[in-house]
């Protein structure tokens, strides 16, 4: 335990040295042990000095993506209702009662990519987890009535969602920028398939016996552990799990060949919503794009760009504006969201995003805002470490859509090698007009 | 997996330290509180000045919240905003300001590499801020945003608890949410702000919090630097919070049109930290609500076993954001409490089974306590899953803070794990009986149709309910006794109001 805490120290506080010295420099600063059984399942273990802590994510790695038959998006996020109703040697009530007895705190969330199940509990209830985690996940059993129960929660949770008109907007962007790609859908999946889930308990079943399977998913236990007696842990409760992954066919988004622009009204009030979203590139730790095109939506747009000093903080002219560049498995877009305080701006402000990203395109980013930026990246990322929940968390989505742990370093490597040349060839290649999807979204209701 | 002395449960090591007398003003040793964790490679600050909204001017409800957002989000004499985010920016740091009813939290971490830069900008802000007039409209802007759009119109569970909050305090200093109101926020001016900072951001009403890897030396600078702030006394700082009592269930209907209803239903309860009866009372809580927990037994009646909604709770401490947090928040201490339940917005056709259900339960739990089995399990979950109420440094300086707060002889995250264990069924049953009841409440409900639904409460119309999937035959059963509970609402006492003027002044 002793001299990963050291590793961890020094990891940490040599940081400024090794962005100057090496490029290469590692950045994840716990030592961790990586493994798959035979039948695939990977698992990944770091211990952390945190006394009796444990943080335990079961890291599916189908999400809303994976749904591609027409029909049947939503499927991924049933899943993650489904899988509390339990097993036949561990029905729901039973599993309920004993993730009580040991108080943990156990929750999941479907994203697009993946679907994660995690729990923080004491070091010593690892084995009654362990046993419970391997057991839904092998033997999940229920009834066409449980079933139907869960999809209705399924639907109100739909409607709950279009209260919100960031929900509304996610929808509308999606499925105005996709037309074959299953990101066409959001997580929650279009309506009129949630509508009709209630009928399809037999899908489900083939939906759970294609994608949870051991070659599909990754284990990652951080904090109070021993690794070796971890391991054998493991062995003996997922060592039984047949094999038996089916791959998903995604057909790829044919390339846009015009700009899309759609107005949309949300039944309620809030200020107007301003989505300028272009096609962007799947996540890589290697490849530049991703890496770059993550600073430039800092730079370009972030709390310290020229445009939020001009709009939010000079002429306040919207709330807020900010970047978000998905991170993906295939390629996702890059939003940048606004919200306008007068609905007379919307066209200013849309131009001056259009302008701003003409600029990133003819003029290289300072050098030294760049690195300032690959500073805050770096430590931000670090800063975020200190708890075993906080680690999973943070590793989550980077083992989804990569399967490993490796990526981690490989991308802050990358990111720190990202020259003011790379953001601007990247803002070329990118923030392309036939490439750009744009919602304007207003409240039926006024603001 | 060795047993650990309690003491290093947390990771935390409470010190007292000598101070150097070097002579200038400074921040008495008393206000401070120490968590120094060896190898933490940051440092967090909490810095605590003994104001929030319980002391917005009346007509300026609001204040107290935009002196503190004045204070993190916005310039000072020696720099301007913009300045402040670009330094901040390669820190990969932030300041934030949190202001609740009784306290407000300017707050931070940053990594010890980057310290010092830091330390001068957090300083610079909490000493010499500017109040600038176009930071004031930028600020002000975003408050009214939140009251008029986002609270109205897009999170009825916020605006459903905000609603029952001003309601039970109505009349008290707690009796308007820290945002404020559309009207008073509008009258504040940049006077209004400095003349609430010159009155309440006072040397002898600050302390100073902080932990993780810091040194020392620290300390004693913080406390020299902080003691340039002024001296004035802090007057009337705790206003007497004489809420009046209710009789009966008194309802407040929020009307709008919404497709869904969110129900919160509350009562003061005199029990703050200090007293062993609160983590009796908080043992029993848990079993009944426990946030975001599917163990809590209001989630298994409404959600689990009918799939009525999303999540039910209950609280026997203020909770704020409990849609954006799964464990209790810091530093939003009270002297006065409140029980209260949540009920996640439910169809508007199940509005009257769903209150009726949360009653009943509550009712339940007041006449029976309860049972040795519940008792046990309940005994079993809480003592461990309070463990994960501060996992990191932050969160626990935060707890640390509380302590000093609540007066706790202790610390509050220690005694969670101490008394937990050491309660008996019999005690717990008695604090149930001694705080908790059915008879007198306030019910805030945020739903369409409002009229309809003040009848069916005042006729104690039944209200059966059918689902769209067949449920076990106890549930059925169960359905029945719970769409005649008696509900005991006079008609005076249900008052209608528009969404619009809701937050209004």
């Amino acid at each position: 335990m002793k001299s990963i805490r050291i590793t961890a120290l020094i990891g940490i506080l040599t940081l400024g040295v090794c962005m100057s010295t090496s490029v290469q420099a590692k950045i994840f600063p716990y030592e961790y042990q990586t493994g798959s059984l035979e039948n695939g399942l990977h698992y990944i273990l770091i211990p952390m000095d945190t006394p009796e802590l444990v943080s335990y994510y079961s890291v599916v790695r189908t999400g809303s993506r994976d749904e591609y038959e027409p029909g049947h998006s939503g499927f991924a996020h049933l899943f993650e209702h489904m899988m509390f109703r339990g097993t036949k040697n561990y029905p729901g009530d039973v599993y309920d009662k004993m993730i009580t007895e040991i108080g943990a705190d156990a929750n999941a969330y479907t994203t697009d990519d993946y679907t994660c199940y995690h729990l923080n509990f004491t070091a010593q209830d690892l084995d009654t987890v362990m046993l419970l985690e391997s057991d839904r996940f092998q033997n999940l059993d229920y009834a066409k009535q449980e079933f139907q129960t869960e999809t209705g929660a399924v639907y109100g949770e739909y409607r709950k969602g279009r209260t919100n008109p960031w929900s509304v907007l996610f929808e509308e962007i999606y499925d105005l920028a996709y037309d074959v790609h299953t990101y066409q859908h959001t997580t929650i999946g279009f309506e009129e398939d949630i509508k009709a889930m209630p009928t399809m308990y037999d899908y489900s079943k083939s939906f759970f016996n294609r994608y949870y399977r051991p070659e599909n998913i990754v284990i990652l236990i951080v904090g109070d552990i021993d690794t070796s007696k971890t391991v054998s842990m493991l062995k003996n409760y997922y060592g039984d799990w047949k094999p038996g992954y089916a791959k998903p066919i995604i057909k790829p988004e044919p390339e846009q060949q015009e700009a899309r622009a759609k107005e949309v009204t949300y039944n309620g009030r809030t200020l107007p919503i301003l989505d300028v979203a272009y096609k962007g590139p799947a996540f890589s730790g290697t490849k530049k794009d991703y890496a770059a095109l993550e600073l430039l939506g800092d730079l370009a747009f972030g709390e310290t760009s020229d445009l939020y000093k001009q709009l939010v903080i000079k002429e306040q002219k919207v709330q807020f504006i900010q970047p978000e560049f998905g991170m993906n498995r295939d390629p996702n877009l890059l939003h940048i969201f606004a919200m306008i305080k007068d609905k007379q701006d919307i066209p200013y402000v849309r131009d001056l995003i259009y302008k701003t990203l003409e600029q990133y395109k003819s003029e290289p980013v300072d050098s030294q805002k760049l690195q300032d930026l690959q500073s805050r990246q770096r430590y931000g990322f670090l800063m975020n470490l200190n708890s075993p929940d906080r680690v999973a968390g943070n590793l989550a989505r980077f083992i989804a859509l990569t399967g490993g742990i490796k990526v981690v370093d490989q991308y802050y490597g990358t990111l720190s090698e990202i020259s003011p040349e790379d953001i601007q060839q990247m803002a070329d290649k990118y923030f392309v007009k036939a490439h750009r999807n744009v919602i304007i979204l207003e409240g039926e209701q006024g603001s | 997996m060795k047993k650990r002395h309690a003491l290093t449960i947390f990771g935390i090591i409470l010190i007292a330290l000598q101070f150097i007398s070097c002579g200038g003003p400074k921040v008495s040793e008393d206000n401070a509180v120490l968590l120094p964790v060896e190898n933490d490679p940051t440092i967090s600050f909490r810095l605590w000045f003994k104001v929030g909204s319980q002391n917005d001017p009346s007509g300026k409800e609001g204040l107290a919240y935009i002196t503190a957002n004045m204070i993190s989000d916005a310039a000072t004499t020696n720099r301007s905003y913009e300045q402040i985010l670009e330094e901040l920016y390669p820190l990969a740091a932030h300041i934030n300001s949190q202001a609740y009813i009784e306290q407000t939290i300017i707050a931070g971490r940053v990594h010890k590499d980057k310290l010092d830069k830091y330390y001068n900008l957090l300083t610079d802000v909490v000493l010499h801020p500017a109040f600038k007039e176009d930071d004031l409209q930028r600020i002000k802007s975003e408050v009214l945003n939140y009251l008029e759009n986002s609270l109205r119109y897009s999170n009825d569970e916020e605006l459903g608890k905000s609603a029952l909050y001003n309601f039970v305090y109505d009349g008290t200093p707690y009796g308007h949410i820290p945002e404020g109101a559309v009207e008073s926020v509008q009258s504040i001016t940049v006077d209004d702000v400095r003349d609430f900072y010159t009155k309440f951001y006072t040397r002898d009403n600050v302390v100073i919090g902080l932990g993780g890897g810091f040194n020392p030396s620290l300390v004693s600078r913080l406390q020299e630097d902080l003691g340039q702030l002024p001296a004035t006394e802090v007057d009337n700082a705790n206003p007497s919070i004489d809420y009046k009592p209710i009789h009966g269930k008194q309802i407040k209907i929020v009307e709008k049109d919404a497709n869904a209803t969110a129900i919160s239903i509350g009562f003061p309860i005199d029990l703050t930290r200090e007293n062993r009866d609160w983590y009796a009372l908080a043992l029993a809580n848990s079993w009944f609500g426990e946030h975001r927990n599917s163990s809590s037994h209001l989630y298994d009646v409404i959600r689990e076993k009918r799939g009525l909604n999303y999540g039910d709770y209950s609280y026997i401490e203020r909770f704020p954001n409990g849609g954006h947090r799964t464990m209790p928040p810091q530093n939003v201490a009270l002297r006065q409490q409140m029980f209260e339940i949540w009920i996640r917005p439910v169809p508007n056709e199940t509005r009257m089974f769903s209150l009726r259900s949360a009653l009943r339960e509550l009712d339940k739990l007041v006449d029976n306590g309860l049972s040795k089995e519940d008792f046990e399990l309940t005994q079993n979950f809480y003592s461990k899953y309070v463990l994960h109420y501060a996992p990191t440094t932050m969160a626990r300086l935060g707890y640390a803070l509380d302590d000093k707060f609540y007066g706790v002889d202790g610390s509050h995250l220690e005694k969670l794990r101490t008394i937990i264990p050491d309660l008996t069924r019999e005690e717990v049953n008695a604090a149930i009986k001694k705080y908790l009841q059915t008879d007198n409440m306030k019910i805030a409900i945020v739903t369409n149709n409002a009229e309809e639904m003040k009848m069916a409460m005042v006729n104690d119309t039944p209200s059966p309910i059918s689902y769209g999937t067949p449920k076990s035959d106890m549930v059925y059963a169960e359905d029945q006794q719970i769409e005649k509970y008696p509900l005991n609402i006079e008609a005076e006492d249900v008052t209608i109001v528009p969404v619009d003027s809701m937050f209004q002044r």
